[in-house]
């Protein structure tokens, strides 16, 4: 192992002029470097909480682990919407156990002591004993998240009181959330149901893997070869087809400022919003037809194709991803070791949506993801191969070059839908961060 | 109520052939039990009612129609379903089988089960409730549903769900 100080080792190469970037496996199996991206990024960066139509009600709560710390999201009896340390000011008793429900007060099955829905603490439940006014200063009620921000009602904290905003923080990716949440006429809301498992692989393997538009047809064949079966093409108007001769055509990877990135292409797998399949029938194309038309109302013709016709995978960085593409979806990758990791994802839809729509959309988000969905069970066993390939061998980078096309920031460039470019553009961020160089100058 | 369609030997020696087949990677045979309207579903394990939680409103795990549950009987067949390459061996163990309510020739029927599957040198469980319909013809059986809820609150430990319980 080496001895050299995480801040001086150099895990990721880049060099333009040969084409070439690469990335230290160290990166993936070291747990030192693990714990040095609990202190350099994770205790650093904006970390996706929920989403606000989680909590509809005041006394609505969900109970949540972001990079390992648990967490109560809570709308109070008054309506703010607040995130405390889900931990007793007594002696640390974990205090809500439920993982989520409408509550009055948050009461710790221990000693007894009662906190209202604001964090304030009601009841020591004694009456003798304690020094008169020993929370005067309001010391011992909840802990509050130093810093909880939303845009477009997606709600992350910071454990770094100092960090910049998260308005500021998302850079471009703001641009993207807004194309995505515009599909709708209204707002975006969470529906019931969670995707919740486990991986054995390093969590920076999923976000590579999630928007990645280089792996589909070695991975995900058989899954295109049952779209092909579903829709009845064959030859050249095969989705497999689309992908050898086209795909590559159109679209784009790129970074979107400070280390998220996103993936823009096109395959016909059918969206809600607005791309018809013949698999779903004339019935269906004329809502379809008809929901393209309101979104060319509201957002005029080339913000409806982006909105529409464009497959958006999106990873913010350093562990969130938010697709628009088969189904639209919140997945977050919560590391917990080197090796390891668990996922929780949840679809999104409209609220204003018809329910042979609604119906469709959550039908097409399990048919390809979750843990026994046709396409991402056979992601999860990529990432286990490469854990374990990278675990076994004395090999020392990743080769993340695909596409590389001159100098310049790789947290903003750009390249073909089957480049690489927005991995590159993480791997930068992390980078920066995990020297402690000044990461958020500006895009 | 309705005198019961079957007897819980039948049932029983029905529930033990669709094992054999999962365990013996037969799913052609093994998607053929259904009928064309089935359904195999699995809800969120977070769901608060996942025997009547609705695939039309809730994200499940797993939701197939006839259709999906014979392309996913194809699809595991194939060396490119790499999540199951090479196939896990499967052990499916199912008890305590209680006989409900027939209807017609419907017959519902529940049963517990534990699943033991071993891919590599790693062995995971699966374990719950499976709740059947199940058609009667003549002598023929057939599976018009089969639910599946699972005691699990999430697959931390199983990760992937793609052998058939």
């Amino acid at each position: 192992m080496s001895s050299i100080p995480v801040s001086d080792r150099r895990l990721v190469h880049i060099d333009h002029a040969a084409g070439r970037f690469r990335v230290h496996r160290d990166a993936y199996r070291r747990q030192e470097i693990f714990e040095a991206e609990k202190e350099l990024i994770f205790a650093k960066c904006w970390l996706y909480l929920g989403h606000k139509t989680e909590l509809a009600n005041k006394g609505d709560f969900v109970s949540r682990t972001v990079a390992g710390r648990d967490l109560i999201f809570v709308r109070s009896r008054e309506g703010a919407v607040g995130a405390f340390f889900n931990t007793c000011m007594h002696r640390g008793a974990r205090i809500c156990r439920d993982p989520r429900g409408n509550t009055k007060s948050f009461a710790c099955p221990y000693h007894g002591w009662v906190y209202n829905t604001e964090g304030k603490l009601l009841s020591m439940n004694a009456t003798r004993g304690f020094a008169e006014n020993i929370n005067s200063d309001g010391a011992l009620n909840m802990r509050r998240v130093p810093r909880l921000e939303e845009y477009r009602g997606f709600y992350f904290v910071n454990y770094d009181s100092a960090a910049i905003s998260l308005a500021d923080y998302l850079a471009e990716a703001k641009d993207f959330l807004d194309l995505m949440c515009d599909q709708a006429d209204g707002e975006v809301t969470v529906l019931p149901g969670e995707h919740a498992y486990g991986i054995n692989a390093n969590y920076k393997f999923m976000c590579e893997n999630s928007y990645d538009g280089y792996h589909l047809l070695p991975t995900h064949v058989s899954y295109l070869e049952f779209l092909d079966e579903q829709s009845g093409l064959k030859g050249k108007d095969s989705a497999i087809n689309f992908l050898l001769t086209q795909y590559a055509k159109q679209g784009r990877g790129r970074g979107l400022g400070h280390g998220h990135g996103a993936l823009e292409s096109w395959v016909a797998s059918g969206r809600p919003v607005a791309q018809w399949i013949p698999v779903w029938g004339p019935e269906i194309k004329a809502e379809i037809d008809e929901t393209r038309l309101r979104l060319e109302q509201r957002h005029g013709k080339e913000r409806a194709n982006l909105i529409a016709d464009v497959q958006k995978n999106m990873v913010i960085f350093p562990n969130l991803v938010i697709n628009d593409n088969v189904g639209f979806t919140i997945r977050v990758i919560e590391p917990t070791g080197y090796n390891t990791m668990r996922i929780n994802a949840w679809a999104l839809a409209p609220v204003k949506e018809s329910a042979r729509i609604r119906a469709l959309r959550l039908d097409n988000f399990v048919s390809f993801l979750g843990p026994a969905g046709f396409g991402s069970a056979d992601d999860v066993e990529m990432l286990e191969l490469c854990q374990r390939g990278l675990d076994r061998a004395p090999v020392e980078w990743n080769e993340i070059s695909k596409g590389m096309n001159g100098g310049g920031d790789p947290r903003t460039a750009q390249a073909g839908p089957d480049d690489e470019s927005q991995m590159r553009a993480y791997w930068a961020q992390w980078d920066l961060m995990m020297r402690g160089q000044p990461a958020f100058g500006g895009r | 109520m309705t005198k019961p369609l079957l007897t819980r030997s039948t049932v029983e020696e029905f529930l033990y052939f669709e094992a054999e087949l999962l365990d013996t990677w037969a799913l052609p045979e093994w998607s053929a039990l259904y009928t064309a309207d089935a359904r195999y579903d699995i809800a969120s394990l977070d769901s608060a009612d996942p025997t009547n939680a609705d695939p039309a409103t809730t994200l499940f795990v797993l939701s197939d129609d006839k259709n999906r549950l014979d392309s996913r009987a194809k699809r595991l067949m194939k060396k490119t379903a790499h999540a199951e390459y090479p196939h896990s061996k499967t052990r499916h163990i199912t008890s305590n089988i209680r006989i409900g309510e027939a209807s017609g020739n419907e017959q519902k029927v529940r049963a517990n089960f534990v699943v033991y599957r071993t891919k590599g040198d790693r062995t995971v469980h699966y374990m719950g409730e499976m709740h059947y319909v199940l058609v009667v013809d003549g002598e023929s059986i057939k599976i018009k549903q089969k639910r599946i809820n699972l005691d699990l609150y999430t697959l931390a430990d199983q990760g992937r769900l793609t052998i058939i319980l």
